[in-house]
């Protein structure tokens, strides 16, 4: 006790700031059990328990809204993994350090874009209009005729993915790479002793070798699951494809904050998190499980 | 550890300490604050007017709902505003969704002085009724809006609350140049078809069909589209709004209102038959494919390429992608609007009279520091001079005026007034649109445009544009229609506010939804599965409740004649 006065008073503008602003706004979730209206004191508003939620589980859309968020997620999720621990073991191989430099300031940079101009980018690519996609297909003879890629529902999810994956790739592979230079040289050395040739040291150290990072990471990622993004959907939907673009938080923004309805929008927002939270604990259990490090 | 580091240490822990309290300070305070002024601001205008200093610099927050551009920070209409009266304009423009910068604006309670107008801010009591301001300090806008002074009553507690921008007319009235809805056609079709007049649906795609076959690319190079439509963030009319038209109804939104009781057509056979010939257009490689994927910004920029040879819309809607195409001087690519009619017994009914824009305009917000002074800033600008200045211009510089006390502009003079940039520069129109103006004839007997002026409209028509009108014998582009009979009382009704998280308006927003999903749907579909989208369709809107919808519009169309009439 004595002993950690110190570390226990520098902690505690930190602990100051997360009861501000993390655990103070908690107290706005009673909105989501009120008809909130805005600009009356709290003793005004008018109690409606659970309404807001009854309203968001049983009208018929929202469950295909939560299929989109969640099959959108783990697309997300699951290719922006892969990707960019693929790209960062390949990149790790290349010994060219220029090459290697610019091939990763080129595939970070688009990290930077803004979703808007990344999906002016993609519409004006999938355009049937001279759209690059159509003209590369057609040239090499696989369509007839241009598709309209952002008309068909079928193909939006698959088109959000690889929008990501494009954007997000370089700027994923850094932690990775930089986990992969904290590797003992030595290992490689060794192996090379044995006879193991690149892929095997690629598939035998380093791989391993980042595995603790690869699972932190994905405890926490895990947490946003409910978080498919707002902008890319909202900026690529259209009216046809509405079933399969639409996820939770356009949802909100339609049926809570244009139409005035904040509470519903609270209900919706403690929802997210209720499942966030379980997630996480559920993947740290499972870390646990399979004896890796854990986040908590 | 040394006393000196232990010191040290108390300070440094001291200082945290200072620094969360001041944060801790700030926000509390704020809430503090704003619960403060809105109360003070609400009870009126009381400790306000000893404070007001009518020449006083002061800087006018506004919000203005439209994507306008930012003027030049030299601009020479703001600056003389600005010398004159004292008033800095500082002004926000729409970027986005306009509900969804409302919503977060309310959720914040953080409002500029001068705010746009919506009935949401209403409930969320972000703004402040305004009779008693107008009647103890405003003359000009008493004048302005005594004839609808009734009708810019809020039904809910018949305070005012808005300024309305457009409809409040004096004296004459010439109505040149028509904004409004109608199927638009190149006016190079026209020529080329020897100007014949389309009357219904038909003639119309038989104009465009021929058209289209004889050129399939603009003289650029680029395919021609022959039909296009825009269902984009809330300008969903012109896809939805064409039915009520073409069956010989006024622009009543999302109802065809028929002996005072109104009635959603979405999913009627009116709407049927129009989609039904989208269809047929499109099957026939007419109708533009990427129709309804298309932003707003995508389907400007595609009227401006010139290659579009019609559309249904209302021509402020599209008013930015013709100006590109006049400053290019394609003026062949430009268009005229026809009211179409599903056959021609049916009489058109595009043209209206012009009505009061309820719910539009300017309101002040709670959280303006001196309502008086900006209300006073707005009478101000009632005065005809400032009229003159914010609609025509400086005189010299921006028009002549005649012998006759006519106002004119020299050829130079117009060819200014088409470059946006120059406008930036020397026009206040970012401003101007959204302020109580004044519209009809000046006391000096000039209109209060340019484009109402009729010398001044004639002159400055393009030499193509004469040679059509003349071909037609119509000397303005509001002959094109039949003259408007008088308004029914509660028109229009898409001026009813739905009211915030009603029945209402969850309803329209899935009326809406489910349009926007079926519609593309159908009319992309190949001919024979036409029907069975559209059944599906009309079982998705079963689905809603669409009563709701209606007997909200019905409820208010009866409150409008039971209190607007005697007006």
């Amino acid at each position: 006790m004595r002993g950690q006065k110190q570390l226990m008073l520098m902690s505690l503008p930190i602990l100051i700031y997360v009861a501000l602003f993390s655990y103070y706004p908690i107290w706005g979730w009673t909105m989501a059990f009120q008809n909130y209206k805005p600009a009356r004191s709290f003793a005004q508003q008018e109690w409606v328990g659970f309404k807001q939620f009854k309203f968001l589980f049983s009208d018929d859309t929202f469950l295909g809204v939560l299929r989109n968020t969640i099959g959108m997620s783990l697309i997300n999720m699951v290719s922006g993994f892969v990707t960019a621990i693929v790209f960062a073991i390949l990149l790790n191989e290349i010994k060219h350090k220029l090459y290697k430099r610019s091939i990763q300031t080129i595939s970070y940079l688009p990290h930077f874009l803004s979703w808007i101009i990344v999906t002016g980018i993609v519409a004006n690519s999938l355009s049937v209009d001279d759209g690059i996609v159509n003209t590369v297909l057609m040239k090499l003879g696989l369509i007839h005729s241009p598709v309209l890629w952002l008309s068909e529902p079928h193909y939006f999810w698959g088109i959000v993915g690889a929008s990501h994956v494009w954007k997000e790739i370089g700027w994923n592979a850094i932690i990775y790479l930089a986990a992969i230079t904290s590797i003992d040289p030595s290992l490689y050395e060794a192996a090379e002793i044995d006879g193991a040739n690149r892929y095997h040291k690629m598939l035998y150290i380093t791989l391993p070798g980042i595995r603790s990072i690869v699972v932190i990471l994905l405890i926490m990622n895990l947490g946003w699951i409910l978080e498919a993004g707002f902008e890319v959907q909202y900026l690529l939907g259209n009216g046809v494809v509405i079933d399969w673009s639409q996820t939770i938080d356009i949802f909100v923004l339609k049926y809570g904050l244009q139409v005035g309805n904040y509470s519903l929008a609270t209900a919706a927002g403690i929802f997210k998190t209720v499942v966030s939270i379980t997630l996480i604990v559920a993947a740290n259990t499972i870390a646990k499980r399979f004896g890796e490090d854990r986040l908590i | 550890m040394g006393v000196t580091s232990k010191k040290k240490l108390w300070a440094s822990f001291s200082l945290i300490l200072a620094l969360c309290l001041a944060i801790v300070g700030c926000s509390g305070g704020n809430n503090g604050k704003g619960t403060a002024d809105q109360s003070d601001s609400s009870a009126g205008s009381g400790s306000g007017a000893s404070a007001s200093d009518d020449t006083k610099p002061i800087t006018i927050s506004a919000f203005i709902s439209t994507p306008n551009q930012q003027p030049t920070p030299d601009n020479r209409i703001y600056k003389k505003i600005k010398d004159e009266l004292g008033v800095t304009l500082n002004m926000e423009f729409l970027v986005g969704d306009l509900q969804q910068k409302l919503g977060v604006m309310i959720a914040g309670g953080d409002y500029p002085d001068l705010i746009t107008a919506d009935p949401k801010l209403v409930s969320a009591g972000a703004v402040i009724p305004l009779e008693d301001l107008i009647d103890k300090y405003a003359p000009h806008l008493k004048e302005h809006y005594a004839k609808y002074w009734n009708r810019m009553k809020d039904p809910s507690d018949a305070h005012i609350y808005w300024l309305p921008n457009y409809g409040a007319y004096t004296g004459d009235v010439h109505i040149n140049y028509y904004s409004g809805p109608a199927f638009w056609i190149q006016k190079d079709v026209l020529k080329e078809a020897g100007y014949p007049t389309p009357k219904t649906l038909d003639d119309y795609i038989k104009l465009i069909s021929d058209y289209a076959a004889k050129h399939p690319t603009t003289p650029d190079g680029q395919p021609t589209i022959g039909f296009t439509t825009l269902a984009y963030d809330w300008r969903t009319f012109p896809l939805l709004n064409a039915p009520e038209h073409l069956t010989g109804h006024p622009n009543d939104g999302g109802v065809v209102v028929d002996n005072g009781v109104a009635s959603v057509f979405a999913d009627k056979d009116i709407a049927k038959r129009y989609y039904k010939v989208l269809n047929g257009l499109y099957n026939n490689g007419l109708m533009d494919k990427e129709a309804f994927v298309q932003n707003y910004d995508q389907y400007l920029a595609k009227i401006s390429s010139g290659r579009v040879l019609g559309m249904f819309d209302q021509h402020w809607n599209f008013q930015p992608a013709e100006d590109t195409l006049i400053s290019q001087n394609k003026i062949g690519q430009t268009y005229v609007g026809f009211p179409l009619t599903y056959d021609s017994s049916i009489k058109d009914y595009y043209l209206d009279r012009p009505v009061i824009n309820l719910n539009n305009g300017f309101g002040i917000s709670v959280d303006a520091k001196d309502p008086v002074r900006i209300i006073k800033f707005l009478d101000a600008l009632m005065d005809e001079k400032y009229q003159k200045l914010l609609s025509w211009g400086e005189e010299g510089v921006d028009y002549e005026v005649g012998k006759d006390g006519k106002f004119y502009r020299t050829p130079e003079q117009r060819k200014q007034q088409e470059d946006p940039t120059w406008k930036l520069a020397n026009r206040a129109d970012g401003f101007y649109g959204a302020a109580p103006k004044m519209e009809g004839t000046y006391s000096d007997g000039n209109a209060t445009d340019p484009g109402s002026q009729p010398e001044e409209f004639y002159e400055s028509l393009k030499p193509q544009d004469k040679e059509l009108l003349a071909a037609y014998k119509h000397k303005t582009w509001t002959d094109f229609f039949s003259p408007p009979p008088e308004n029914p009382v509660y028109y229009p009704a898409w001026q009813v506010d739905l009211i915030d998280g009603s029945d209402a308006s969850v309803a329209s927003k899935k009326m809406n939804d489910a349009s926007l999903k079926f519609l593309p749907k159908a009319v992309m579909s190949k001919p024979d599965q036409f029907d069975s989208v559209w059944n599906e369709y009309v079982d998705a809107y079963g689905k809603i409740d669409v009563k709701a919808y209606e007997d909200r519009i019905n409820d208010q169309i009866q409150w409008r004649i039971k209190n607007w009439s005697n007006n």
